[in-house]
């Protein structure tokens, strides 16, 4: 339960923050209704989380990824404002306002910026996901069935969210390390075609979507495949063999 | 086209929930206000959809008819609650408003809260976040609206499965689907851009409830209690996992909402009973009401979530009961807790 905690904490500086705001509510804070759900509901929050007993029952019904949900519980963004606003209150005049800029700029140098994240980025249209995915799908949909398509990695988060007719042999399952044969070979610089060929034919993929960087040892058209259509650095090759009639469910 | 999607998503989102929330008022005046009647109004509409969805799921039913019972259930709200309005026009009573002074300052703290607000919203709108789980969610949910089945889809590949009963129990996704099925707008723009700009609001719209019942008696403080709190959320990237991250990051998942909605409005309700509690008077019916609704939706976001909400009803029922010495209102606290209950025992059993 610490590892899980510490998880939580992030640089913890927020969560130390939190505790002195409830030690501070503790002492300072004397209605009976605001100290119980600003102070004990929470203390009662952190005994809870750390009790090994009730760890060993819940943990075990619900595994860790609910287990850290348990801290949501303590209302820590309304004890921070409550507790600033309690504190600014005591001061007079400029006092006052230098330490509600004060207690905002700790907080700001306490936290991280949530936009700060490497993981955002400016979104490229309206669907938020790499255009080159809307134009891909939008070009190898056929109306009224579902096609089969093997996509490069850094498009799986986004095909189905965007498709609900482009079906994939692999899918996030990959990004979350449980990998077949077809989604290894599809992360490899240098791509041998025949065995490509011969697990997206077992795969029944009508296409495969190959970024234009990728080395391909052989030919795809030795292997049935042609040029569908290049777009964003990528290539659609398309098995010829495979049947393409609209309405085929 | 995109005029009618706005439209026809304001109304559901905003015009309907406001006109439902009117059955609520009344529950404590501290927070009897527009934005308090948004929230709670969302949240019937939330647990209703949840009751209704559910069974369809279990049952393999089709998500058009889920549409079109939560339609019907949706307009028969509407009418009690405007009946209920009718009813109650001009029978309350008239009250004294004491108008307090605004200091400059006062502006320009709200000035700044706006700002900020609008700033997150703008981001909310134009910056794309790489979310793992949308992949599975807003699959779900393209996949919904597309098909018109529920959870017999692989949402990673598309291929076929049997009924995902688990996923099925906490069916948030097929509601943004049905938002997507109403307006005509994609499933996946409906969760990426319209929904985080509402639930952004809501959430903040819920803290300014908040802010208004625990400073009751200094309201002129809550514009500084406000910047805390978008601070808070703006700077909660310091880890993945806390709630102001989950609110801002993954907006449109149900997780998000049980964390930054509906544990928040918990939180306040917990608060408002306390706060009865130490004046000695009791609360309303429409009060406990509300409770159960909370955590009806709440199971909508995630059915093992829903075992945090009753988690935090337990601490408080504890601390009423050690502070107060009022066990008799531990009754109608456990029987709010009884469908959240359930819906985790289906999902150990559906598992």
């Amino acid at each position: 339960m610490t590892a899980i905690f510490q998880k939580f904490a992030g640089s913890g500086f927020i969560l130390i923050l939190f505790v002195l705001a409830l030690i501070y509510l503790f002492f300072c804070e004397k209605r009976k209704s605001r100290r119980i759900m600003l102070v004990y509901v929470p203390a009662i929050v952190l005994l809870f989380f750390f009790n090994p007993l009730f760890f060993k029952l819940f943990y075990n019904l619900v595994g860790d990824e609910i287990y850290f949900r348990i801290i949501w519980l303590m209302p820590v963004t309304v004890v921070m404002g409550y507790t600033v606003v309690h504190i600014a209150e005591r001061l007079q005049g400029k006092k006052r306002i230098g330490f509600a800029f004060v207690a905002v700029l700790i907080l700001m140098l306490s936290g991280k910026l949530v936009y700060s994240s490497p993981l955002y980025s400016k979104a490229e249209n309206q669907y938020h996901m790499p255009q080159a995915v809307v134009d891909i799908c939008d070009a190898i949909e056929i109306e009224g069935r579902e096609v089969m398509a093997a996509f490069p990695p850094e498009f799986l988060l986004y095909v189905r969210q965007y498709s609900p007719v482009v079906c994939m042999p692999y899918g996030r399952d990959a990004v979350m390390g449980i990998y077949s044969e077809f989604e290894i070979l599809m992360y490899e610089e240098e791509i041998e075609v025949e065995k490509l060929a011969q697990l997206a034919k077992e795969s029944l993929c009508h296409y495969v979507i190959l970024s234009e960087e990728k080395v391909l040892i052989g030919d795809m058209e030795d292997y049935d495949y042609e040029v569908y259509d290049t777009m964003h650095g990528y290539v659609i090759y398309r098995d010829k063999t495979m049947n393409y009639d609209t309405y085929m469910q | 086209m995109l005029l009618v999607w706005i439209l026809i998503l304001g109304l559901l989102l905003i015009v309907a929930p406001v006109i439902v929330g009117t059955l609520f008022t009344g529950v404590d005046e501290a927070v009897d206000k527009l934005p308090f009647r948004w929230i709670s109004g969302q949240i019937l509409l939330w647990a209703g959809f949840q009751a209704i969805c559910v069974p369809f799921v279990l049952l393999k039913q089709s998500f058009s008819a889920v549409v079109l019972c939560f339609n019907i259930f949706t307009v028969a709200v509407v009418v009690v609650a405007v009946l209920y309005y009718l009813s109650k026009r001009g029978k309350g009573k008239a009250k004294l408003r004491v108008v307090e002074q605004t200091s400059k300052y006062t502006y320009l703290l709200w000035g700044i809260f706006v700002v900020l607000l609008l700033a997150q919203l703008l981001a909310a709108a134009f910056l794309a976040y790489e979310e793992g789980d949308d992949a599975y969610y807003v699959a779900i949910s393209t996949i919904t609206a597309e098909s018109d089945g529920m959870y017999m889809k692989h949402a990673y590949t598309g291929g076929s499965t049997g009924l995902d009963a688990r996923h099925g129990l906490a069916p948030f996704p097929v509601w943004v689907a049905y938002l997507a099925r109403m307006s005509g707008m994609p499933s996946v723009m409906v969760a990426q851009v319209a929904l985080p700009m509402v639930l952004i609001v809501m959430a903040y719209a819920l803290y300014y409830c908040i802010g208004k019942a625990v400073l009751r008696e200094k309201k002129k403080w809550l514009p500084l209690f406000m910047i805390i709190v978008e601070v808070m959320m703006l700077y909660g990237g310091y880890t993945t996992y806390s709630a102001e991250n989950f609110l801002l990051v993954r907006t449109a998942q149900g997780k998000a909402v049980i964390a930054g909605i509906v544990i928040p409005l918990l939180f306040l309700l917990m608060f408002l009973l306390v706060e009865k509690l130490q004046k000695d008077e009791k609360m309303k019916l429409s009060y406990w009401i509300l409770l159960a609704f909370v955590q009806m939706a709440g199971c909508l976001c995630s059915t093992l979530g829903t075992l945090l909400t009753c988690m935090l009803v337990g601490i408080v029922g504890l601390c009423v009961l050690l502070c107060y010495r009022r066990w008799k209102l531990l009754f109608p606290m456990a029987a709010c807790c009884i469908m959240p209950v359930c819906y985790a025992a289906l999902y150990f059993v559906a598992g």
